[in-house]
């Protein structure tokens, strides 16, 4: 029976349980990745070995499915003696993964940044410090933020693949309850609207991030 | 190399799973890519009811992670009745998914021409057809086919996904095999390098775009 009201009461609770560790996994990952993806990023931007490796980092994990990295973080590291419990692996594998995109993302905005802005900076006899505090840094952000709100997003819709992994998220929850439950519609619609709220609220809160910056400028 | 032999003797099988994966992929991009137009064409220049449709299209899929509608698709497709195989299922949630996609980056594409070339176009006696077929689409499909390019990455990656739904390709083979194995580090690192090798080189490719776009040749 689709849209039983006593089926639905006792859903929501249960997917929102679940909603709990998406949104835990989301926030730590994306906090995560916004200091891992500048050391990267930063790693990147040097000369010599260093940015060899950095380099070569985010193109194996921007070219490599997630799934396949949490398989390898959860399945492959207990075979080699330190196994990991399922949130530990997917949190690790999201990590991985989105620290390549958010480093890329830093690239972006470092290199929007024209030289000329630092030869201004410096023929007004700026200190380092002072020209990047006050000049290039705030440049960076504001063009960061739109992409880094995409990249929230995009975590948030991503941490559903840590279901293939035993994690309770609430994509697990759904799984468990259509198939103890076969009132697939109702599950379907309840995983569906809390998953776009939680994308629009992140959406929303890039924007309204994106206006503060605008008026502070 | 001992530790490597279980992957000496599965190559053959993750190939195999490679081709369904290319296969796959390669179905899911044709109506992906027309849907996108087609979306971007009625967001660009249909009336206020066709765009306020494209957007909250656009919301619902960019809201909603993609294994959500791969699941309920396996388990809803059954109860509507609709009498699809499951590759063709889906193949259809793909298309579908990456459509939403794919006309964000034609309708940037479009939008990112310049108001001359229209100007110029008109002042010629171009009809709108004309207009369109001469002057805007060649030079926006131009214009859009870097980010298409690394679009279809994302979407071979994000066919990996479907193994959740118990699809058969290259994530599912190297599952089967860890199975018999128990090698889950090399085997999935493994099926890592060859998603990494199809991937890759449509990055480079895209990048090699990318340059000629912007040279103008």
């Amino acid at each position: 029976m689709p849209f039983d009201p006593h089926f639905i009461a006792r859903l929501i609770p249960a997917l929102l349980e679940g909603a709990e560790v998406t949104v835990e996994l989301a926030i730590l990952t994306f906090a995560i990745c916004l200091v891992w993806g500048l050391i990267v990023a930063l790693a990147n931007s040097t000369h010599g070995p260093l940015s060899w490796i950095a380099g070569a980092y985010i193109q194996i994990v921007r070219n490599t499915p997630l799934l396949i990295q949490m398989y390898i973080v959860y399945f492959g590291f207990s075979m080699i003696g330190f196994g990991l419990s399922g949130f530990a692996s997917g949190l690790l594998a999201l990590c991985i993964q989105n620290g390549g995109y958010v480093a890329e993302i830093y690239r972006g905005g470092l290199q929007s940044v024209s030289p000329r802005q630092y030869e201004a900076g410096r023929a007004l006899g700026m200190r380092r410090w002072t020209l990047y505090t006050s000049v290039v840094i705030p440049q960076v952000i504001a063009r960061i933020v739109p992409p880094m709100t995409n990249q929230a997003i995009s975590i948030t819709k991503d941490t559903s693949q840590v279901a293939a992994i035993a994690v309770m998220d609430m994509m697990k929850v759904a799984q468990v309850w259509v198939e103890s439950s076969a009132n697939t519609y109702d599950v379907f619609l309840g995983v569906a609207i809390i998953y776009l709220v939680l994308t629009s609220v992140a959406s929303a809160a890039g924007k309204l991030f994106e206006r503060r910056l605008a008026f502070a400028q | 190399m001992k530790e490597f032999a279980p992957l000496l003797h599965g190559y053959w099988y993750l190939f195999r799973g490679a081709g369904m994966t290319l296969l796959m992929a390669a179905s899911a991009i044709v109506p992906a890519t027309l849907c996108g137009i087609l979306l971007a064409m009625a967001q660009v220049f249909g009336n206020r009811f066709a765009r306020s449709a494209v957007v909250a299209y656009l919301f619902v899929i960019r809201g909603i992670p993609l294994l959500v509608l791969l699941t309920f698709t396996y388990y809803l497709l059954p109860l509507t009745g609709i009498d699809l195989p499951p590759f063709w299922g889906v193949v259809v949630v793909l298309s579908l998914y990456y459509a939403a996609f794919m006309s964000e980056v034609f309708r940037a594409g479009i939008l990112s021409l310049p108001r001359g070339q229209w100007d110029a176009a008109r002042s010629l006696g171009m009809t709108r057809q004309q207009m369109l077929h001469i002057v805007i689409f060649p030079q926006a499909l131009r214009l859009a086919s870097p980010p298409f390019v690394s679009l279809c990455a994302n979407l071979v990656k994000a066919t990996s996904l479907v193994s959740v739904v118990g699809l058969w390709e290259l994530t599912m083979a190297s599952r089967e095999i860890v199975e018999r194995t128990l090698a889950p580090f090399q085997i999935f690192i493994g099926a890592a390098a060859i998603y990494f090798c199809i991937c890759y080189t449509l990055a480079l490719y895209g990048r090699h775009l990318e340059r000629s776009v912007l040279h103008g040749h």
